[in-house]
């Protein structure tokens, strides 16, 4: 933090003088409005943020589905853990309790320029601000033979809700013996240490139900996030169940081939009984509709406003930005969500502003009574936001400091989707 | 930038603790050219909004920070797991937090978070979160 001196104060007051009396939305009319389109947890957290902190300003969300199911905490659900209910959100109380107008339908188009939004059936949506928080979106044609309709064969399970309930009755219906095929995609994607817990917590339901079971992991990378962590756990809990093979042994993923539920690599082509396939990603649609993602397939944002570094006026949270050190978490979308909301109202009603925190946790399950965390915190520099602190989980940490990280990730979980959604 | 802007005004308008965290002298040794500066404050805040911002700045910063706690901890001072922080002692709130800064208190979460901040904005968040009542729903 800077240590200011009576000079440079004096040298900003000219500045708060001409921020004192700048014309603002709020005084041009009666209230600014924010569109926010995506009810996940970046759009739903900027939602209610604006909404409950800044009078001044009346919110819209636009979202098609009527619930949203969280994709942490999934892992849990596939291994039997948690039921899919426990992980489903409703809107209910963010209309209720901070007065946002809910919308349940899907957009049809943007126009920057004339700033509205408008809906498939049929509305129109002025807007002052518009946030995006479009999530991720798949890669359809980077492997050969996933398309759309190979995600009922092959499910990705990588956005909640009925893909993650496929899945959940495909590793039901397996045979014991059967070899369970997660393939894991290339960087950047949602949840970096995503694939490998899921490997783990479907190897905690094998080691009870399905012994004889196998878990084989095709990654597109050659290193993963927390390996070391996960490959201490695998040989303690689940020892010769889990194996992982890096692009660099089977000369990456080629194809796939839903007939028979075969994954073909440069080398090998690989059989499963139940096929995990989690493809390549990009910004949601709506953002790459918009022209908001460069060539990337990201959205590149301003640090310290997520506002488009591609469109003035639209911000853009959550997974589907692009920036730095940022992973791509549900964590940092909510932490993202609240610079982008203090941001907007700074902007729209003049409240005032601070030095923006940005943080990231990944809880993440190893077995039932094994957690580990890495905490991060990110800071804006040089018009990018890079990592200023991180501590990580060890190798070798005694059981009881892992109980209660699990403790403590399942007290988040609450905490969590009370704070986007409560 | 318009944040450290404010951040600084805010501290000058209270008259309470330097954003470095030490104790202002009790009769100001103004140089001469910040008592114009001081005369234009006291004009702003004659009006609503200067007299809001100089009363409630510190709050809304502690509100502000308060919100990324609320990504883990529930503030409306309910515990399913993580602890509640809202209604304690501000000064052993900062003392907790100065502990997880400096490494004397250890927890891998807390002492990112702690280290990330500025002994003012610590003290700051410490005030707003004492004076939060238990079931109070404001984000």
């Amino acid at each position: 933090m800077n240590c200011w001196t009576r000079r440079q104060f004096g040298s900003l007051v000219g500045a708060a003088c001409l921020t004192a009396v700048a014309p603002r939305v709020a005084r041009s009319q009666a209230r600014a409005r924010v569109v926010v389109i995506g009810g996940g947890i970046g759009g739903a957290t900027v939602a209610k943020y604006l909404a409950a902190n800044a009078a001044g300003i009346e919110v819209t969300l636009v979202e098609p589905k009527a619930r949203y199911t969280t994709c942490f905490f999934s892992a849990l659900y596939l291994a039997g853990m948690r039921s899919l209910e426990s992980l489903t959100h409703g809107y209910e109380t963010l209309a209720q309790r901070y007065g946002i107008k809910i919308v349940h339908d899907f957009t049809a188009a943007i126009d920057p320029v004339a700033k509205t939004v408008d809906l498939k059936s049929g509305g129109k949506l002025p807007y002052d601000r518009l946030v995006l928080a479009p999530g991720i979106a798949f890669k359809f044609d980077a492997i050969e033979g996933y398309d759309e309709p190979a995600t009922e064969i092959m499910p990705h399970a990588w956005i909640a809700g009925p893909q993650t309930e496929l899945l959940r009755r495909q590793l039901d219906s397996m045979e014991d013996g059967g070899v369970f095929l997660i393939v894991s995609p290339p960087n950047p994607f949602r949840c970096p240490p995503g694939p490998y817990e899921r490997a783990s917590l479907v190897a905690y339901y094998f080691k009870q139900f399905k012994p004889r079971s196998k878990i084989l992991i095709l990654d597109a990378k050659d290193s993963f996030f927390e390996q070391e962590l996960f490959q201490d756990a695998w040989v303690r809990h689940y020892p010769g169940m889990i194996e992982w093979l890096p692009a660099q042994f089977t000369g990456g993923i080629k194809a796939v081939d839903i007939k028979d539920l075969s994954v073909k690599t440069a080398g090998d082509t690989f059989k499963g009984a139940v096929v995990n396939f989690i493809p390549p990603q990009m910004a949601g649609g709506l953002a790459q509709q918009a022209g908001l993602a460069d060539q990337s397939g990201w959205c590149p944002v301003e640090p310290t406003t997520f506002e488009s570094k591609l469109q003035r006026g639209i911000h853009i949270v959550g997974d589907a930005t692009s920036g730095g050190d940022m992973p791509k978490s549900a964590f940092l979308a909510n932490s993202q969500a609240k610079v982008c909301a203090f941001a907007i109202a700074a902007a729209l009603t003049g409240s005032a502003r601070f030095a923006p925190h940005l943080f990231n946790t990944c809880f993440t399950f190893l077995a039932a009574d094994d957690a580990v965390s890495d905490a991060i915190a990110l800071e804006p520099e040089g018009g990018t936001i890079k990592i200023s602190e991180i501590l990580i989980s060890e190798v070798g940490e005694d059981a009881e400091t892992r109980r209660q990280v699990v403790q403590a990730a399942n007290g988040w979980y609450d905490a969590f989707t009370h704070d986007v959604f409560g | 930038m318009a944040w450290q802007l404010t951040l600084a005004a805010t501290f000058e308008l209270r008259g309470g603790r330097t954003p470095c965290g030490r104790a202002k002298p009790p009769e100001p040794r103004l140089a001469s050219g910040a008592r114009p500066i001081i005369k234009l404050l006291a004009i702003l805040s004659l009006f609503p909004f200067g007299v809001q911002r100089s009363t409630a700045a510190e709050n809304e910063q502690g509100a502000q920070l308060a919100a990324m706690c609320a990504a883990c901890h529930r503030l409306d001072g309910r515990d399913q797991g993580i602890p509640s922080i809202i209604g304690l002692d501000p000064k052993k709130l900062s003392e907790a937090m100065e502990a997880f800064r400096s490494g004397k208190r250890s927890s891998q979460i807390m002492n990112v978070v702690a280290r990330s901040l500025s002994t003012e904005e610590i003290a700051a968040l410490a005030e707003y979160l004492a004076a939060r009542k238990r079931g109070s729903e404001q984000p």
